[in-house]
């Protein structure tokens, strides 16, 4: 098998990488880029959404994409969300609501919220909680989200 | 994960000149082929990966046909004005697949070629007898939906071959079209039995014209026509149920499996069409005012 070189731009910075195109980018960004927030729990199979990125403005499993499929395209992780020295807005009413308990499911939770006010700033409960219907929370903690995303949205969103 | 060779066309000739090697499979979205290749369960020698194909990602009203990319995602599609107008099953069907990061990368052409019995959006293409064009380097074909999808994950696409785009033509006049999906639950879920109605109003709103499409109720996604005889002339009421779930009978074959038994897929298939007729029928009388 040949190894192909993938560039994108990520987290803001153009970035290039050389893999073997039978590896995901959730492989590619924990083990070759250092980037551990995207995580996996299901085994690969896109169901529980602990993997997800952003990738040109949506959501996506970063599990269910071989690197090769990166090219050109615009990658945010919960690394890139921090803008000069601040935790982004999301990040801060994520613990003040208390929407983080394990842990494990944050930062997909997050970059789902992320892509989903940037299209809906003033999401009702019910856009909310279709719009994270793809990212599992097994210490359940569904509600204390959905409290976090309105908290984010007072304070401007995803400005 | 197992080894393959690596191709990224960017143009549609290249993707023709592609998919000539022998073995070569195409890479959409994604969603279905990466966990399955991680499984085991599908393997290719080669993998053609479209996402550099941008030409392929469209949702046109060429006039009299409405004509959407291969390439256009299960999100795209959710969100198209246009279809919401012209499809509104389709639009509701996109909408019901996985979740947010599935309906992002999944495509409509991948959908097609991955031929499970429990498509969401082929029952909503199948009642607008969508067509296909598959193209390769060789030339190009039209085919219909229904014939082009043989079994369960088995289709007549053939070596070297790709689905380039998917149309069908609008309804005029007094219609409505409506999809209904019974799953385990309302989110990320595979249907236990879906269905896409599409109907047509006379003057007097008698049945005109309709068709009906289930999932999950036999090895492919088929169209009811016994159902849809059925119901010509008629004047939609309540009591149509009865016939539908008779007329039913004598096309459905469906299993017990994992997700629900043969039993509940007969009961269910019925009280879906049902649903979606009276919604269609609501669309409909909106539209003949």
């Amino acid at each position: 098998m040949k190894e192909i070189t993938v560039a994108f731009l990520l987290n803001g910075k153009k970035t290039t990488v050389t893999s073997l195109p039978n590896r995901t980018l959730l492989d590619v960004l924990r083990t070759d880029l250092g980037l551990t927030g995207a995580k996996d729990a299901c085994g690969g199979e896109g169901e529980c959404g602990a993997c997800t990125v952003i990738q040109n403005g949506k959501p996506v499993n970063s599990c269910m994409i071989f690197i090769g499929q990166v090219e050109g395209t615009q990658i945010t992780t919960i690394e890139g969300m921090m803008e000069k020295g601040e935790y982004h807005p999301l990040q801060k009413s994520f613990v003040e609501a208390g929407a983080v308990q394990c842990g494990f499911c944050t930062p997909g939770a997050i970059l789902t919220a992320k892509a989903l006010l940037e299209e809906n700033p003033h999401p009702t409960d019910q856009e909310i909680r279709e719009g994270l219907s793809g990212n599992l929370c097994r210490c359940t903690g569904y509600n204390k989200m959905i409290d976090a995303i309105h908290l984010a949205e007072e304070r401007g969103g995803d400005d | 994960m197992q080894e393959f060779i690596y191709h990224r066309p960017v143009t549609i000739t290249e993707l023709k000149e592609s998919l000539c090697e022998p073995g070569a499979r195409i890479l959409a979205g994604g969603t279905d082929i990466v966990p399955r290749m991680r499984q085991g369960r599908f393997s290719s020698s080669i993998l053609v990966d479209t996402s550099g194909v941008d030409s392929m990602r469209f949702i046109e009203d060429q006039g009299n046909e409405i004509v959407l990319g291969a390439l256009t995602t299960h999100q795209e599609a959710a969100e198209s004005a246009l279809l919401k107008n012209i499809n509104p099953a389709l639009v509701t069907a996109a909408e019901s697949i996985g979740c947010q990061q599935t309906r992002c990368r999944g495509t409509l052409g991948g959908n097609i070629a991955n031929a499970s019995p429990a498509a969401d959006t082929l029952p909503p293409l199948l009642i607008f007898d969508a067509t296909l064009l598959l193209q390769s380097l060789g030339g190009e074909r039209r085919i219909l939906l229904e014939k082009f999808i043989l079994g369960p994950g088995k289709t007549d696409l053939q070596e070297g071959e790709f689905i380039h785009s998917i149309s069908f033509k609008p309804m005029f006049g007094s219609w409505g079209s409506a999809f209904i999906k019974v799953g385990k639950r309302s989110g990320m879920a595979v249907s236990v039995v879906n269905a896409a109605v599409a109907v047509e109003l006379n003057d007097k709103e008698e049945i005109s014209d309709i068709r009906i499409a289930l999932g999950s109720v036999a090895p492919t996604v088929i169209r009811c026509r016994k159902v849809e005889q059925s119901l010509i002339g008629k004047v939609p009421v309540p009591e149509l149920i009865k016939e539908i779930h008779e007329a039913c009978q004598e096309e459905i074959s469906p299993i017990t499996d994992i997700r629900s038994s043969e039993e509940y897929r007969d009961h269910a298939a019925a009280v879906i069409i049902h649903r979606a007729l009276e919604s269609a029928v609501e669309q409909a009388i909106g539209r003949g005012r």
